[in-house]
């Protein structure tokens, strides 16, 4: 059984209870904190408006309750990355409470609550955790506002974990509430076998160091059930070199926090109102947008349902959609761009820094324009966003316009066909095998230039 | 010789004919040569004469402008100035120079305020005789009689209003009595506002959901005209209310329904301070009012025990940022975080604080929170009620202020912490409930003053001004 207690930083302009940036113009650490990110004495707290909104929107767009009165509280303990010793979150009353988010399979994974809570400071050891003997502070990263978003203990896979911060990645990049590239994602992560206790891993950053711990924390534990061995209660660390956990502290009671009311903060009344007007204002999510997609652009349900898997990807193929046509923008979105990102490791939403738009459109308008092949298309999208490359450049660079080239294909073609008169007489014959077999060879011969589309139409028209 | 009041003197101030820079530094000498009374953890010197020497300008530009203008005004060390070191009474904030003003003390300047420096008190204002020092801190001893105490915890700032023979007024803090006690013992005014009608930003907290920021003046008329001038909305407070207060001179009591809270006239309180008080609730009939007993059952009982439960238990979250990380008293780097957090704190905090750091977190462990904590939240809603019911039959509840006179320090080191906290049984119950009340002098026993207490409604500070007018002036 999997629980996940999600960290997500929002994306607001200043900080949860000042007005520091949550993105300061320089990396100088320490250059975005005032007397209340920084807890001197005397300095009081006050809420971020944009914040709560935000926390109401995840919480709406993940189906739960809204707590219409709710308040703050300190979480007291002794830590150096903490401004005050204390911190300030929510306890007894969340913003949101009894939602869901539903997986591919139609299950439903059960959100217990979402609360608004103010990260840290980073403490940072200059020369590696365990070797340094000392460690700085930098408080940029101390009141940046987080929700925290608990989840049941109802996934039963690392997979099914990792669809559902998928999912919940998702809403988030549809809620345009998460920076993507520099905001950050972190669970603790409970796991355990039914009937044994369970073990926390503390602290993960990002949806793949998930799957990994948890794969690796479900393979340590269903080998100890396996020995007759007892799972102690405690709480790992990921060691995200090795993909592995390793024991932090033993765990026989809850810790306590001596949670009280934070009297800095008056408590809250949402008016029905306030929340009816946030709950209009949720953009269409994946689900429904994938659904429109499909029908609006006459789009396969899966490609919809890859696209609309973050707003990113679905802003830019309506962009280039308009721009050229719905299955040229398709064809790029969801087949190029993604496995370049794919490929590099990265989300969508990461390459977006990487991409500029208006010299994409006038590369897919050649496409479009049956002036280069896919091939063509693939590879200067790759030197475009790897390297940086201006693609039409490449593609005149690299000669890679088809008028230069289709009369030679004809003619690599004829030269196949007349040297494998057995295999024309098979494809004749029905046998699609030798079709395959024809193109594989002008693809050889054209030494990999020509594109296997083109060749096969070619073949097609004569042998019909 | 009566001093000028505070309205007297900045009108004065204004035409020119006080010369600012010389007043301030004759006050300053007064309180340099005062020492020995421990009224002030700092003296503000630099920063006053700084502030003089600018008003002095704005005279000669025609621009002097301000209800305070040029009026010495004392802050209790709790409550930020900046760049003049605030410590709240505590060694552990040795060094801690804000980087910016409470806004009751931006408001004060604007006004035209001199800041003459930070009053002594209670460390972070746990105490009623202000003998509960931070290490290092020494008592402030009553100008009346040096044998004895001020009252606590703002018994700096009652020390110096009573001393001084010079127009001041100084601004105060109050979380379950801290200005009344002082007031009564020193024999001056303290004004304590409604909960949240003055802004807390700049304050080091004691109890956030009580502590109140008021005034202490030798006039009702000047501790009103102080807490006029820092009452108000603050932003930068979510607790403030959107209120400003702004009295009309007025001093009558026809009429008022005036209730005489029984249970603080009994066990307890020493005859002659019920006496003198008594002598006073005569003078408010004879002058019109309707004078009725009421009982108090509720909070003559529970008041106490929920009071010190809640303002432990948040005083416990609010000293867990002294560690000699940020700001304050360091210790030599060694050893882990958390040894190095326990050293610091173990070396700098009073004894008093130790043991509310102690009792109060073991008010909200889970386990307790139920039982001790969350139980006591709940009674003080039902306090309030009780305060709500007797104010829709009463304008004004009156009770003495403290059970007795200032004691002497020998007398107070013999009390036991329960015992000290039993003396504000008549204070706590306003202060729980976040109701406006004022402590003026009623009359003298073995020549020391004896204080009476008026509570009104919240928001009605209005009354309180009316009603404790006509006792002043009836003295």
């Amino acid at each position: 059984m999997i629980g996940l207690e999600c960290h997500v930083q929002l994306d607001t302009y200043s900080k949860l209870f000042c007005s520091c940036p949550t993105k300061p113009e320089t990396e100088e650490p320490n250059s975005a904190c005032c007397e209340i990110c920084l807890g001197m004495p005397g300095s009081k707290p006050v809420l971020n408006k944009k914040a709560l909104d935000y926390a109401l929107k995840v919480a709406l767009a993940l189906n739960c309750k809204i707590n219409e009165k709710f308040f703050f509280s300190r979480k007291t303990y002794f830590y150096p990355d903490m401004s005050k010793n204390f911190q300030i979150t929510q306890y007894e009353i969340p913003i949101g409470s009894q939602g869901f988010i539903e997986l591919s399979s139609g299950k439903k994974i059960c959100i217990r609550r979402v609360h608004l809570e103010e990260d840290p400071a980073a403490l940072v050891h200059e020369s590696g955790l365990l070797s340094s003997s000392y460690c700085l502070v930098n408080y940029n990263r101390s009141g940046i506002p987080l929700i925290e978003i608990v989840t049941e203990p109802d996934m039963a896979s690392p997979q099914e974990a990792r669809e559902f911060l998928d999912q919940l990645t998702m809403i988030l990049s549809y809620l345009d509430v998460f920076d993507f590239e520099n905001g950050t994602l972190k669970a603790d992560c409970n796991l355990s076998v039914v009937g044994n206790e369970r073990a926390e891993i503390k602290n993960v950053t990002g949806k793949r160091n998930v799957e990994k711990a948890l794969e690796f924390e479900a393979k340590r534990q269903l080998e100890l059930v396996k020995q007759g061995k007892q799972i102690v209660r405690e709480t790992r660390g990921f060691d995200e070199k090795n993909l592995s956990t390793k024991s932090l502290r033993k765990k026989e009671t809850e810790e306590d926090y001596g949670y009280i009311f934070e009297g800095d903060l008056v408590a809250f009344e949402l008016t029905k109102k306030k929340i009816d007007a946030i709950r209009k204002s949720l953009p269409e999510l994946h689900s429904d947008k994938a659904k429109r997609l499909a029908k609006e652009f006459g789009i396969s349900e899966y490609d919809a349902k890859v696209i609309s898997g973050s707003k990113f990807l679905s802003d830019l193929f309506e962009e280039f959609a308009k721009a050229s046509s719905a299955k040229t923008a398709n064809f790029f979105v969801s087949g190029v761009f993604v496995s370049i990102a794919h490929y590099e490791n990265k989300e969508p939403e990461e390459m977006a820094p990487r991409l500029n738009v208006s010299q994409l459109k006038e590369l897919l308008a050649l496409f479009e324009q049956n002036r280069i092949n896919e091939k063509a298309l693939k590879e200067a999208a790759i030197a475009h966003i790897t390297k940086g490359k201006n693609p039409l450049d490449f593609i005149k660079e690299n000669c890679l316009f088809k008028e230069a080239s289709s009369g030679e294909v004809e003619k690599i073609v004829e030269k196949v066909l007349s040297a494998n008169p057995k295999a024309v007489a098979d494809l004749k014959a029905g046998n699609e095998k030798s079709l395959n077999f024809l193109v594989g060879l002008a693809m050889r011969e054209s030494k990999g230039k020509a594109e296997p589309r083109e060749i096969k139409r070619i073949i097609e028209e004569k042998t019909k | 010789m009566k001093t000028q009041s505070v309205s007297e003197f900045a009108a004065q101030a204004k035409t020119g004919n006080i010369d600012l820079e010389e007043n301030t530094h004759k006050i300053l000498d007064k309180i340099l040569k005062a020492e020995n009374c421990n009224f002030f953890n700092s003296v503000s010197k630099d920063l006053a004469l700084h502030q003089a020497r600018e008003l002095k300008a704005k005279i000669k530009a025609g621009k002097q402008v301000g209800r305070l203008f040029g009026v010495p005004v004392s802050v209790k060390d709790c409550i930020c100035v900046k760049g003049v070191e605030s410590r709240a009474g505590s060694k552990i904030l040795e060094g801690y120079f804000p980087t910016f003003d409470a806004t009751v003390v931006l408001k004060a300047k604007a006004e035209g305020a001199i800041i003459i420096g930070k009053t002594s008190q209670d460390e972070f204002g746990f105490g009623t005789f202000s003998t509960n020092t931070g290490l290092g801190f020494k008592a402030p001893r009553n100008p009346l009689d040096s044998e004895r105490s001020c009252g606590g915890s703002s018994g700096g700032s009652a020390g110096i209003t009573a001393f001084a023979d010079f127009t001041h007024v100084s601004i105060a803090e109050s979380t379950g009595g801290s200005i009344a006690c002082p007031a009564s013992f020193c024999g001056v005014a303290g004004f304590t506002p409604t909960y949240g009608l003055v802004s807390r930003f700049g304050l080091i907290d004691y109890a956030n959901s009580l502590d109140k920021i008021g005034s202490m003046g030798k006039t009702v008329a000047d501790s009103a005209l102080l807490l006029e001038t820092i009452s108000g909305h603050d932003e930068k407070d979510s607790t403030s209310l959107n209120e400003k207060i702004s009295f009309s001179p007025e001093a009558s009591a026809k009429g008022m329904k005036i209730g005489v809270i029984k249970e603080f006239f009994g066990e307890g309180i020493n005859p002659d301070v019920s006496k003198i008080a008594w002598a006073s609730i005569k003078k408010l009939e004879k002058s019109g009012a309707k004078i009725r007993e009421i009982s108090l059952p509720l909070n003559a009982k529970y008041a106490i025990p929920a009071y010190y439960l809640i303002a432990m238990a948040e005083s416990s979250t609010n000293l867990a940022k002294y560690c000699g990380m940020r700001y304050g008293a360091h210790e030599n780097l060694s050893g882990s975080f958390n040894e190095y957090f326990s050293k610091v704190r173990s070396n700098n905090f009073g004894e008093e604080a130790k043991r509310r750091i102690l009792l109060g977190t073991f008010a909200r462990m889970s386990g307790f929170r139920d039982a001790y904590y969350l139980r006591a939240m709940k009674a003080r809603t039902k306090l309030i009620n009780e305060f709500k019911l007797a104010f829709k039959e009463f304008d004004v509840l009156v009770n003495p202020t403290m059970p007795v006179i200032a004691p002497k320090f020998f007398e107070i080191e013999k009390l036991s912490p329960i015992e000290q906290y039993a003396m504000d049984l008549c204070t706590v119950p306003s202060n729980i409930a976040g109701l406006p009340h004022i402590s003026i002098n009623a009359g003298f026993s073995q020549k020391m003053p004896v204080g009476i207490m008026l509570t009104a409604g919240h928001l009605k500070e209005q009354i309180l001004f009316k009603v404790a007018s006509v006792l002043e002036e009836s003295q």
